[in-house]
């Protein structure tokens, strides 16, 4: 074991390709896990900004907040269910968004709602707007005006809300009638009507389980289709597709973390097999040497993740703002156990060929 | 050359593993990148297969055509372009509709019937001649748009539409799409938005007049209408944001399988040569010259990236074949395969350089030394 170490410190250059490819693979891993959850999170915001139990969308509109309506005959409906503790209204409208001083025109989801939740306060006046923080990086500024859709309706910055884009659009958070006319204004062709939405959010009362409210609820208007938060984040359009292909990916690439370090290692045992012979005839144990492979192969994949992680850093920063990755400390530590997982793995994969070495070839002694 | 072979004959097992690692990842690529090829087609068939060679989004829009929008005013002033031989409104929207078995979601594409806009893609049947007729994807027949079939629009008096043809490659955003009229377009938007008092194309489809420049054309449209961006067809396809989506992740992907064969391919033949260190030594000893122990070791690297080319292609195709047809068709396509091959081979070479340089470096008089295991 301390041969290992100290081979480590004394001969870094020995480790200098697997090294390198590691990091590689890490910063790979990293980008990837990044994309991955920049494209679900920054999809799927506007959903999980509401602290919703369930989402109540008209039945033909096949989970389709573009084309559902629901009016407030529906939310007297809801209300009515036992188990329904708050009901507020949700609307979302794709539009550009022009940025004093920006050549550039941003993508924008304006959304018209009710509730306050854990990341929305309160609705702000008309004419205002809380915005997504990511905007920030299209170079809107508290306090500017912004113009959205070609109809250019104005919409003041007044303070800044986090993870509540949709579709990758950034949120603009406006309160009802605001967005009834941003809608209306710029998309003449398809208007939304005095006390319409796209959806009703649904808080329970606590006392329900989630699938019973949305089975009551379904059965008292005869004319919804409920989901619960979760359902209502997974039938965004391609996020499943999303997950699924990327999660693959990801998972090939820890494979192949643990294939290149496995031939890493095997190629360094081979190298090294009459040192190991050596080392076995003066009472040195398999058990030991293999000991000395997991060790170097750790500290490799832990060195090598420190690199990949510092130049992810450094590629955060000079991503344009158009590529939604998005870098969370969870998804860091999960590749860091990964990475880790698959080096100790691919470093075991010496073990057959280092118990099988005779120490009396040593000595010339060997077959 | 025949010792080469002569050693992976007797090594099969350990080349048959490499191969087969080298054909899984040839076949990943290969089938990533027929199934990127069915997704794009899946997602932009509708526009990339009309005859529309330019088409005018609201410059807003950013080449999205479910957020594009032309008010009467840009349409009237795209037609009156200089160049502009002809120029017609096309509508697109997403509806819910009824079909004799279930409810699914089909994409309209509303257009002047015999004029700019139309499917170029027919196999069966015919294209609509009158309201309330349409050509569908093919690849939708059994999922009730089949030649004969009605579909329903849900809405306030949305109107039914029989299907009278049948066009490949005809999808928009994966989804069930046909192309109908574009009065027949105004009634389904009419049906699903009752309270519009107008209904607005999403795009206008521009023919250039004879000898005027494609180019040229979109961006003397752009500079003379305010608020629009024209584009040529291929640039519609390439600047759509699903079609971008998919391509840089796709891109990432590719990349790293194409890394990972670098790797797998050197690693392993360096394994090999360090292995062979005694033997090859003894044949520089004897005479053998290093170009001829590289010429073996190029012979091996290609045997193995052969075979697991093949193992790799073959398996796709095979794949392919008997895929069941999803939502998203598997389309290997040829002009690609060979780029991959050719890629493939070029980077085994490259993965195979550390090796290659090693053999160079084996110095004959460590035969007479030691045991040569030193090189």
């Amino acid at each position: 074991m301390k041969i290992a170490v100290l081979e480590l410190v004394r001969r870094p250059g020995r480790f200098v390709v697997v090294g390198g490819a590691l990091t590689l693979l890490t910063l790979l891993l990293l980008f990837l896990g990044g994309l991955l959850d920049g494209l679900f999170l920054n999809s799927t915001g506007a959903i999980r900004a509401n602290d919703a139990d369930a989402l109540v969308f008209s039945d033909d509109a096949r989970q389709s907040f573009l084309r559902s309506t629901v009016d407030d005959d529906v939310r007297a409906e809801i209300l009515a269910v036992d188990g329904v503790g708050e009901v507020g209204g949700l609307g979302l409208s794709l539009l550009g968004v022009a940025i004093p001083g920006e050549r550039e025109i941003a993508d924008g989801a304006v959304a018209g709602y009710e509730l306050a939740s854990g990341a929305l306060p309160a609705p702000p006046s008309p004419g205002q707007a809380y915005a997504d923080r990511r905007l920030e990086k299209f170079g809107a500024r508290l306090g500017q005006t912004v113009l959205v859709g070609p109809a250019e309706v104005p919409l003041e910055l007044i303070g800044w809300v986090e993870d509540t884009n949709y579709l990758l659009q950034n949120g603009l958070w406006v309160e009802p009638d605001t967005w009834r006319s941003v809608q209306t204004t710029n998309r003449p062709d398809a208007p939304v009507g005095a006390g319409e939405f796209q959806t009703f959010i649904v808080r329970s009362t606590g006392t329900i389980e989630t699938d019973e409210l949305i089975a009551r609820i379904d059965s008292a208007t005869g004319r919804t289709e409920t989901l619960s938060e979760n359902d209502a984040v997974f039938a965004v359009p391609g996020i499943t597709e999303q997950n699924a292909t990327f999660t693959a990916v990801i998972g090939v690439t820890i494979f192949v973390t643990g294939l290149v370090v496995a031939l890493f290692f095997a190629l360094l045992t081979i190298e090294r097999q009459g040192l190991y012979a050596l080392l076995k005839a003066i009472g040195g144990s398999s058990r030991t040497l293999v000991a000395g492979v997991v060790v170097q192969s750790l500290a490799v994949a832990l060195g090598a993740y420190l690199l990949g992680a510092l130049l992810t850093a450094g590629l955060a920063q000079i991503l344009p703002p158009s590529v939604p990755a998005q870098f969370e400390l969870g998804r860091a530590a999960i590749t860091l156990v990964a990475v880790t997982a698959a080096a100790v793995a691919g470093g075991l994969i010496s073990f057959r060929r280092i118990t099988r070495i005779d120490p009396a070839t040593a000595i010339g002694a060997g077959a | 050359m025949l010792l080469a072979l002569r050693e992976v004959i007797r090594a099969k097992a350990r080349f048959a593993l490499l191969s087969g690692a080298v054909g899984l990842l040839v076949f990943l690529i290969v089938f990533q990148q027929a199934l990127f090829g069915g997704l794009i087609t899946s997602f932009i068939g509708a526009v990339e297969n009309q005859d529309a060679p330019i088409l005018v989004f609201n410059d807003q829009a950013r080449s999205n055509v479910e957020g594009s929008f032309l008010l009467p005013a840009q349409a009237e002033a795209i037609s009156r372009v200089d160049g502009v031989a002809d120029s017609r409104l096309i509508g697109q929207n997403t509806f819910t509709v009824a079909t004799a078995s279930a409810p699914e979601d089909a994409v309209l594409f509303g257009y002047t019937l015999g004029e700019l806009g139309e499917p170029r893609t027919l196999r069966d049947g015919r294209l609509p001649l009158g309201p309330n007729e349409a050509v569908a994807s093919a690849a939708d027949a059994d999922k009730g748009f089949d030649i004969g079939d009605t579909i329903e629009i849900l809405g306030d008096d949305g109107p039914t539409v029989t299907i009278v043809g049948l066009g490949e490659d005809l999808r928009w955003s994966v989804a069930p799409t046909l192309f109908v009229s574009y009065e027949t377009f105004e009634a389904a938007q009419a049906a699903v938005n009752p309270d519009a008092t107008v209904v607005l194309p999403s795009l206008v489809a521009v023919r250039p007049a004879d000898g005027v420049d494609i180019d040229t054309l979109t961006d003397t449209i752009d500079a003379q209408v305010d608020g629009v961006e024209a584009l040529t067809n291929a640039e519609a396809v390439a600047q759509n944001p699903g079609v971008q989506g998919v391509s840089s992740s796709i891109t990432i992907i590719l990349a790293l399988a194409f890394v990972v064969v670098i790797l797998v391919v050197g690693f392993f033949f360096l394994i090999l040569t360090v292995q062979k260190a005694k033997p090859l030594t003894l044949l520089r000893a004897i005479g053998s010259p290093s170009s001829y122990l590289v010429r073996n070791l190029i012979v091996q690297i290609a045997v193995v990236m052969t075979a697991g080319i093949v193992i790799g292609v073959g398996s796709a195709l095979l794949v392919a074949a008997v895929s069941p047809t999803g939502d998203v068709p598997i389309e290997v396509e040829v002009g690609s395969v060979i780029t991959t091959v050719v890629a493939l081979f070029v980077l085994a070479m490259i993965g195979g350089a550390v090796s290659i340089r090693r053999v160079l470096r084996i110095d004959p008089i460590r035969a007479t030394a030691d045991s040569g295991r030193t090189l």
